[in-house]
């Protein structure tokens, strides 16, 4: 193909990027109808908790937390889709990051905004939650600083603003391609203003240009250890109590593994829905899914392999309280749940992703959604497995969710596609400058290898 | 009287033919203006158009700020008000450290957008998308501009799609 | 140095449960009825946990009040954000209510699972409003709760004390648990003075502690072994 006949298809394609923020699209303002709706349901349903009191959960004693923590740590460990996958591909030069970054990294703020309000709504007094933040006030006290919740706090502070900034850095140039466009076709329109704003005026100069990459290789090396000091904290909240199976020093890296895990998942679901409903299979190729089908097995693997690490070590250890948690676990109460998650998260990995066949969108979407299921059961038993259980035995308990509890899980998943609907139509979902970037590298080793071929007789 | 001139090109090695004309014709760096959709590859500008940044340096001074801020907030807050709990010490070390490792993170995240920003004149939400070329950017084009006299030579915008003037 | 301690002699607990029910008057706990009961949301300050030795009709039973362990190093302290709960100088385990914003952490970290969350706020139907004590605050709802050795019978026997220009004598101050228990099974006291009613129960060979292999260093006493 000549590079003028490539050109044409490459703006044909970004045509396919660029249609659902400037036209209406029906399907997509459908979705975002429906899931705003449900979204609805997780605000409602809040709403109800904070008048009638937090009793309206099933959250009881000893079961002290529920499905509202159980979400948290799902929701997090979503988050470490795609800032954390995006930053290691752009720090190891990998070139077939360029189409799916910028998707990922919004599924990592989305599902952080998320997470991060379920240890709100989880307070007993929401409405003072302000308590946990260090600002000066009339109290002259200040929060704890030795508690794994201010760790929390901080981490997830850090993680959100550094995942929105990274998430922006790289989306500036391309609001200015959107906003060179509108003011050309559409000025004077509500669009053409809001990419102009979003663009805070970039003009792409050679040092505009060095500037922002140098920043964005920066951020990238600073976010990994964020990442992974969020998923370790998280797994803190647990591993600093004395509970038992809490109680672990591998739940840091057990809980980063599984929060990766869970988090390519939803790109893989995320990926194959974007090819589908806004055919930008151009961009989000069969190789994309291939190789990030190769990160997820390895993830597989390695989540079976802490897990079975995890389990080896207390039933060797046979500690009474332990044991009693490990059996009913495995074997008693828990044990469906148990053994539905070995059968999501390592049976079906393992008999689809290895296969070049398996590793295509439909099989890494099924295999996502099956995943996604298992690391949400896996956060449920170690929650309420272990808090049913307590060292005198004479206060065992057991745990049902309420229908406030239901309805603000489902919600929060409604609040995910609804932010995401409207993430599509208001930003390329693949990031245009750094595709072009891809072309101009690819034209440039192309001339080499001609100029190379010339010289030899 | 100086005009402005503004020409668009497809390829970023006719980019470079421009630019060394116009150093030929002795218009210096601060002139001439260039303009992308994407980054161009260094080859593609004269010497004399070499980019800084101050990245890595202002990174390092926003994560040492950061970790120090942190620290002392937390060393300073605990003492203050100090109330023992669980028998560990008022300022103990080994949970100020997790707090200092975020505020590690967040000072360098902070100041490497900071940075970036003011490196790149930004915001400036005026400034740009309404020249006469300025739509080309969105179609993968290089914008060259050049401050001039009134009737100089634009013979540098020969091989450019599109030339305008203002 | 005061230290508070708590002496319970297994051996002589009949399992009445009268301390259970001089701590609910004492301290205005909140009975939740029988459906929250139901659903493990029951708040018992003191609960007297009964384990059944043999087979029937060879059958014994064995009482052991539980309450607060008031440890020495407690596990739900430095898990509070807000610092809620904390250790004060004369080693209790403290709880202000005013500063606890609800994240139950305290209650998944005891060992012993003697913290009380209030689920709904509490409703006291009239007259039984006029029973509750003046010096302790009623809770409301989202607040943890638990066990606090009677602090306003300490503070009340120590301003005494000082208006009266001496220390607090041994047995001046009994908690509402000691004070109704009719086996005499609760003794309450300073730890710290070598001459107290606790101090010589704790030398004795029968004194143990609960859950001791954790190391939370808990300041009640169990007397058990004799017969």
């Amino acid at each position: 193909m000549t590079v003028s006949a490539r050109a044409a298809t490459a703006r044909s394609h970004e045509e396919n990027l660029i249609k659902p923020l400037t036209a209406f699209r029906p399907k997509l303002f459908v979705g975002s109808l429906i899931s705003g709706g449900v979204m609805a349901l997780l605000f409602y349903s809040w709403g109800y908790q904070i008048f009638n009191d937090i009793g309206v959960a099933g959250i009881n004693r000893p079961v002290f937390w529920g499905f509202y923590i159980t979400n948290f740590v799902f929701w997090i460990g979503i988050s470490h889709a795609g800032t954390l996958i995006s930053a290691i591909l752009r720090v190891t030069q990998a070139e077939w990051r360029r189409p799916i970054t910028r998707c990922a990294e919004a599924i990592t703020t989305f599902a952080l905004m998320i997470g991060g309000l379920f240890p709100l709504i989880h307070l007993g007094r929401p409405w003072i939650f302000w308590y946990m933040v260090p600002i000066p006030t009339y109290r002259g006290i200040w929060p704890n600083f030795r508690s794994p919740l201010m760790w929390d706090i901080m981490a997830i502070t850090t993680y959100l603003t550094g995942s929105l900034l990274y998430l922006y850095l790289p989306l500036i140039p391309d609001m200015a391609i959107l906003r060179d466009r509108a003011l050309k076709e559409t000025p004077k329109t509500l669009r053409a203003f809001f990419f102009r704003i979003m663009a805070i005026g970039w003009r792409g100069t050679p040092q505009q240009w060095h500037s922002l990459e140098a920043g964005i290789k920066a951020m990238a090396v600073i976010i990994i250890p964020v990442a992974v000091s969020v998923h370790t904290i998280v797994s803190w909240d647990f591993a600093m109590a004395i509970q038992p199976m809490w109680h672990s020093t591998i739940f840091g890296p057990y809980f980063v593994v599984g929060a990766i895990y869970s988090g390519v998942a939803v790109l893989m679901v995320a990926m194959y829905l974007l090819r589908k409903g806004l055919g930008i299979g151009e961009y989000l190729s069969d190789k994309v899914f291939n190789n990030l089908g190769l990160l997820f097995l390895a993830f597989a693997l390695l989540w079976g392999y802490f897990t079975f690490a995890e389990h080896l070590t207390v039933w060797y250890g046979n500690e009474h309280i332990e044991r009693l948690v490990f059996n009913e676990r495995i074997f008693g109460k828990y044990s469906g749940f148990f053994w539905t998650m070995m059968v999501t998260n390592v049976l079906i990995p393992l008999a689809i992703l290895p296969f070049p066949k398996g590793r295509k969108p439909l099989g890494t979407a099924i295999v996502g959604l099956a995943v996604l299921v298992g690391m949400w059961i896996e956060r449920y038993l170690i929650v309420v497995g272990t808090l049913s259980y307590t060292r005198l035995d004479y206060t065992v308990g057991t745990y049902a969710p309420s229908w406030t509890e239901m309805g603000i899980f489902v919600g929060s998943i409604g609040m995910f596609l609804f932010l995401y609907f409207v993430f599509v139509q208001t930003t390329p979902i693949v990031s245009i400058w750094e595709v072009r970037e891809g072309h101009h590298l690819e034209v440039k080793a192309q001339r080499q290898a001609l100029a190379a071929s010339r010289e030899e007789p | 009287m100086s005009k402005r001139t503004h020409a668009a090109f497809v390829s970023p090695y006719d980019v470079r033919e421009a630019l060394e004309r116009l150093e030929q014709d002795g218009f210096s760096t601060g002139d001439v203006e260039i303009r992308s959709s994407a980054p161009l590859d260094h080859d593609v500008f004269p010497e004399r158009h070499a980019v800084h940044s101050r990245m890595p340096w202002m990174a390092l001074t926003g994560a040492a700020l950061g970790g120090l801020g942190l620290f002392s907030l937390v060393a300073w807050s605990s003492s203050v008000y100090p109330l023992p709990t669980g028998g560990m010490p008022i300022v103990a070390i080994p949970t100020t450290g997790v707090i200092t490792f975020e505020g590690i993170a967040i000072g360098a995240i902070l100041c490497t957008v900071a940075t970036v920003l003011y490196e790149c004149g930004l915001p400036g939400l005026w400034s740009a998308g309404t020249g006469p070329l300025d739509h080309h950017l969105a179609d993968d084009h290089v914008l060259v501009s050049v401050t001039c006299d009134e009737g100089a030579s634009t013979e540098w915008a020969a091989k450019a799609l599109e030339t305008a003037r203002e | 140095m005061t230290r508070w301690g708590m002496v319970i002699d297994t051996d002589r607990c009949t399992g009445c449960a009268a301390c259970m029910v001089a701590c609910h008057a004492e301290n205005n706990i909140q009975t939740v009825g029988e459906v929250e009961a139901g659903k493990g949301r029951a708040m018992h300050w003191i609960r007297i946990e009964r384990y059944y030795e043999g087979e029937f009709p060879d059958i014994k039973v064995r009482f052991q009040p539980v309450m607060c362990q008031q440890c020495g190093h407690a596990p739900c302290e430095p898990v509070c954000p807000v610092y809620a709960t904390y250790h004060t100088p004369e080693g209790l385990n403290a709880m202000v209510y005013a500063r606890c914003i609800g994240t139950r952490y305290c209650a998944n970290n005891c060992p012993y699972t003697v913290r009380f969350f209030n689920w709904f706020s509490p409703d006291f139907p009239q007259p039984l409003e006029r029973q509750l004590n003046p010096d302790v605050s009623v809770r409301s709802a989202g607040i943890m709760e638990k066990c606090t050795f009677c602090v306003q019978r300490i503070q009340g026997a120590q301003d005494v004390a000082k208006d009266e220009d001496r220390e607090v004598r041994d047995g001046e101050i009994r908690t509402a648990c000691s004070q109704s228990c009719p086996a005499e099974a609760i003794v309450f006291g300073d730890l710290d003075d070598p001459e107290s009613r606790v101090s010589e129960f704790a030398e004795q060979a029968r004194a143990t502690r609960l859950l001791e292999e954790l190391s939370t260093e808990p300041s009640v006493i169990y007397m058990r072994g004799g017969r």
